[in-house]
């Protein structure tokens, strides 16, 4: 049943989640919205409940209350056009197979030839061609994220999903990875869902930035960034627009840490 | 290549310890001349007999086929089953009371009852084998299934993959250090099963050999069997090891990185 949610993508209509045993809920009486096309970004106080958000959007999960409508669908498993990068690359990335057979993991509908040229051509969109005969336990942090986002973006995604993605690799590589995910989400027009602690990589990376409340975490404000794309680490991070809405965005997170 | 001087050193002590037990032995065989300790050279030739001779084909043969057939039969039944109950929990508490009771029964006490429905076959014999090996497997098979990484169902269930398909492509393999672990416990009681069944009932094999050249005095010929027994155990248990290697190649690099 298609629901009317105006065209998006996904629409998370206030929804509850406690985890069995707990006192109080994680989430509770959450709402927001994605349109297609749309980078939104979120935010909130650590242990606020991001990652469990995540999973009911990625319908790895269902809440207790409320409904998560994929395209206007009530789902009850993550469809085909919806891609994941977890944080933890080394509980995602399969050990046992080469960074080839990792990404293309999710193809083996398609036949060989097809899904030997789709794979070569994730793993140069990531800059990874080199490495596609290794396997990923001998390649740096920010080379097996690289292999998770190819393996996410083989399958042609319209949602992709991030879990917190940079948040076990360096300062440096982190900047490397945040350009080459906004580089390939916008070449692929894809919706992009990024959960992160990281509040100035939320400024930066996204349309929109979504602040969640402490636990139960809900909705505290959606600020749209009208920043212009493609933007850059250095001239970007200066502007004064910038800036603006990183401090309102500082500023709402940290209202909720001293509540 | 070139051997450390350590390594030298290690070598020379074990050899040293083995030369002078075979020493011993030989000086008390001569100085101290008894049915019951035979000098090395009569253990030699009937060891060879075992090897090489008459008794390859009516000890050792008849016997490395009934362990290899048990055992297969416990490790491909027991994975399969302890994989499909491991990721499910309506077939885990199912299986639970029976499991949990059976596994505490020590695997010779099934001697009897197997010989009395199915008689001293090699059925029988091939069954106790199995009986032996197929708990180790069995409960290491469920044990990895349950620790498979649950971020890696996660990425199965997000690529599309069925419960079935899962299983295949995902549990299977992040469960198979602990299934390698269990098939070499399995091998060593499968060792131990088929001895004891040739012992009891059977009219070939390297157990009832053992169990004739005992009856007969043949002293030599039970050292040579009990030997040939270890020598078996351990090329079985060496070619499990280079097949766990190359099946588990992944592992110690990956493992390494876990810690970080």
């Amino acid at each position: 049943m298609i629901q009317n949610t105006n065209g998006a993508i996904l629409a998370v209509e206030n929804i509850s989640r406690t985890y069995s045993g707990a006192e109080m809920p994680i989430l509770e009486g959450l709402t927001f919205q994605q349109n297609p096309g749309e980078f939104v970004a979120i935010v909130g106080p650590s242990g606020c409940g991001k990652t469990t958000l995540l999973r009911c959007c990625a319908a790895l999960m269902q809440p207790d209350a409320g409904s998560v409508l994929h395209a206007g669908q009530k789902l009850s498993d993550p469809p085909a056009w919806l891609s994941i990068v977890f944080q933890d690359y080394n509980r995602s990335l399969f050990p046992w197979l080469s960074v080839k057979q990792n990404v293309g993991f999710g193809l083996s509908h398609v036949g060989k030839r097809e899904r030997d040229e789709r794979v070569a051509a994730a793993l140069a969109a990531v800059r990874l061609d080199h490495a596609a005969d290794l396997y990923p336990w001998q390649l740096s942090r920010g080379m097996q994220q690289r292999c998770a986002l190819a393996r996410s973006i083989v399958v042609r995604p319209k949602l992709l999903l991030l879990d917190e993605p940079f948040a076990s690799v360096d300062a440096q590589t982190r900047f490397d990875l945040q350009d080459l995910v906004m580089e390939i989400c916008r070449e692929m027009s894809l919706s992009t869902l990024l959960v992160t602690h990281d509040m100035d990589e939320a400024v930066f990376m996204a349309d929109k930035v979504v602040v969640l409340s402490t636990k139960p975490a809900r909705v505290i404000e959606q600020v749209a960034i009208d920043i212009p794309y493609p933007r850059d680490q250095l001239t970007t991070k200066e502007s004064s627009e910038f800036l603006r809405l990183r401090h309102q965005v500082y500023t709402l997170v940290r209202q909720q840490v001293r509540h | 290549m070139t051997v450390s001087p350590q390594r030298i050193r290690a070598l020379s002590l074990q050899l040293l310890l083995l030369g002078g037990l075979l020493i011993t032995w030989q000086w008390a065989s001569i100085t101290f001349p008894s049915p019951t300790m035979p000098p090395l050279q009569a253990i030699w030739q009937a060891y060879w007999r075992l090897v090489q001779g008459d008794l390859l084909h009516t000890a050792v043969l008849p016997s490395l086929y009934r362990l290899l057939v048990g055992f297969l039969i416990a490790a491909l039944a027991g994975s399969i089953i302890g994989l499909a109950i491991g990721c499910s929990r309506v077939l885990d508490d199912w299986s639970r009371p029976v499991l949990e009771y059976l596994r505490y029964i020590p695997a010779i006490a099934i001697l009897p009852p197997a010989l009395l429905i199915l008689g001293p076959t090699d059925t029988m014999r091939i069954f106790v084998i199995a009986f032996g090996c197929i708990f180790p497997v069995l409960l290491a098979a469920i044990d990895g299934a349950r620790r498979v990484e649950p971020t890696f169902l996660e990425t199965a269930r997000i690529n599309g993959l069925g419960p079935v398909a899962r299983v295949r492509r995902v549990v299977l393999f992040a469960a198979m250090p602990s299934l390698f672990a269990g098939l070499r416990i399995a091998l060593g009681l499968g060792l131990i099963m088929m001895v004891i069944s040739e012992l009891i009932a059977a009219d070939n094999g390297i157990g009832f050999f053992i169990l004739r050249s005992q009856r007969l005095f043949q002293s030599a010929g039970v050292y040579a069997g009990v030997l040939m027994i270890g020598t078996i155990g351990w090329l079985l248990t060496a070619g499990l090891l280079v097949l766990e290697k190359k099946a588990l190649h992944w592992h110690r690099g990956w493992r390494g990185l876990l810690s970080e």
